[in-house]
């Protein structure tokens, strides 16, 4: 059984039990997420620099020269010396902004804070010291409304969530919020000749919404095909920001796909009926060559990124932001 | 100089990797083993396979093979039908015979670690 000497405390770390199961075992007040290394919200600093290395796929560079490392991702067989980054891992204080509704279980929220990144990155939003959960910005660094430069998300409410419900009504503009970030790597890297396919379903609008207005804002030449997927018809938002995009943008498309018109509601031109998985295989049978983004629920990122890789695209050519279920 | 090095070194082995690793997910015979949530640490693996059976730098073992493949009850019918879906990627690379002959040789040594016999 290793030791882990965490501020000076002698605390035991079971065989297979990860740092920070241990330590809040234990009692430690230590930030957590999504237990798998994407969220960054339980990251700690450690001596041993040879198991720190071990524990950091997904960190800077500069994180990784800290000997940061992911605690839910480390299991150790000897003994380790754990401290908190400094400023908790440079966390920054943001302010929301205004939040609007814009689907009967999804909001908008724009938050002030000062945070260089690239559209399609996610943050990681702090509820109080130690919860955490991961959310992608929809905004471009170039966009400002009133001369401040705005980070946009895109909430989908779950109704019993730590953070969503939270987010959605109790912060109140106004308020701050704190955030880690940005991290990950779906953004636009394609080259400009490149045809891309960005495919997203719910909130997974949000960072696909980030890459289109990168691809666009590098005057992507070739094709640049979008497809939102929702459950229903009243679940598609930002439809109209889309279109407007595609009406300015010759080599743009976009297209909303629902699941299930279970009322048979009126669906506009751009909207139909149909299995995204289908629509896209009958649609784009041919991907060899394509730039892929892929976003939104961790099932859908999946099956879809097998899909277009058996259909052509190269592995290195997908991009996906995955949102996997914290616990 | 080796196949690795001929047909490009690690840049151009990226593409051999997706055409393998497209035939192995679409053969029956052993695409469970292959079929994963995450893609990218398989693809990883199957690069790594990939860099000893052209022979291009790597410092794999006996040893690891034997690990890596353990618990997967793996019979002499899987292991024939991943030689062939590699057989068909070097095709496709057009690979004269000769090499292809040559990789298939490496491989086969390492039939009895993958197969823990
Ligand atoms: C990289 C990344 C980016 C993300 N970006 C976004 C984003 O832009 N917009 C967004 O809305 N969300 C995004 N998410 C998801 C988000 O981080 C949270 O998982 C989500 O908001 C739920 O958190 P919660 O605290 O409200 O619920 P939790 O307290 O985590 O969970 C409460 C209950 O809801 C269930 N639940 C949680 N998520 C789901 C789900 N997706 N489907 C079904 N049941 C669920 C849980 O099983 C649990 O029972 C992202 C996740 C990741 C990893
Ligand atoms: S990265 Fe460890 S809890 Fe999310």
């Amino acid at each position: 059984m290793a030791d882990i000497i965490f501020e000076g405390r002698v605390y035991t770390c079971q065989p297979g039990e990860s740092v920070l199961d241990a330590l809040i075992r234990q009692g430690c007040e230590i930030a957590s997420g999504c237990r798998a290394g994407v969220c960054q919200a339980c990251v700690l600093l450690m001596d041993e620099q040879e198991i720190a290395r071990g524990c950091q796929q997904g960190l800077s560079p500069a994180q990784q020269k800290l000997n940061h490392f992911f605690a839910c991702q480390c299991r150790p067989d000897a003994t380790v010396h754990v401290r908190r980054p400094a400023n908790a891992g440079g966390r920054v204080s943001g302010i929301l902004r205004c939040r609007e509704q814009v689907a009967p279980d999804i909001y908008r929220l724009y938050v002030s804070a000062q945070m260089d990144y690239q559209p399609g990155q996610y943050v990681t939003i702090f509820k109080d010291q130690t919860t955490g959960r991961s959310y992608s910005l929809a905004s471009h660094p170039e966009e400002s409304s009133s001369g401040e430069r705005l980070l946009e998300l895109h909430i989908k409410q779950h109704e019993s969530g730590a953070l969503s419900p939270w987010l959605c009504h109790d912060l109140q503009p106004g308020e701050s919020v704190s955030l880690l970030g940005p991290m990950g790597n779906c953004i636009y890297s394609a080259n400009p000749q490149q045809p891309l396919l960005l495919a997203g379903i719910g909130t997974g609008l949000a960072p696909l919404l980030g890459v289109l207005k990168d691809a666009l804002h590098h005057q992507h030449q070739a094709s640049i095909n979008v497809l939102v997927g929702a459950t229903e018809p009243s679940g598609l938002y930002c439809t109209e920001q889309l279109l407007g995009l595609a009406a300015a943008h010759a080599n743009l498309q976009v297209e909303f796909l629902i699941q299930n018109n279970r009322n048979n509601q009126a669906l506009d031109p751009a909207t139909r009926e149909a299995d995204i998985y289908q629509y896209c295989a009958e649609n784009f049978p041919d991907l060899k060559g394509y730039g892929v983004y892929l976003c939104g629920a961790e099932s859908f990122v999946g099956k879809m990124r097998k899909q277009c890789f058996l259909g052509g695209a190269a592995m290195a050519d997908i991009s996906t932001d995955a949102f996997i279920v914290f616990g | 100089m080796s196949l690795y090095d001929e047909l490009g070194g690690a840049a151009a082995i990226d593409a051999a990797v997706d055409i393998f690793y497209r035939k192995v997910l679409a053969d029956d015979r052993v695409s469970e083993f292959f079929d994963t949530t995450d893609m990218e640490a398989q693809h990883a693996k199957q690069k790594a396979f990939l860099t000893v059976a052209l022979g291009g730098p790597n410092n794999y073992t006996g040893k690891d093979m034997r690990e890596a493949h353990k618990h997967m009850n793996l019979n002499e019918g899987h292991f024939n039908a991943v030689a062939e879906d590699l057989i068909a990627t070097l095709e496709e690379l057009n690979v004269p015979q000769a090499k292809i002959d040559e990789v298939i040789a490496v491989v086969a040594t390492t039939k009895n670690d993958v197969l823990n016999l």
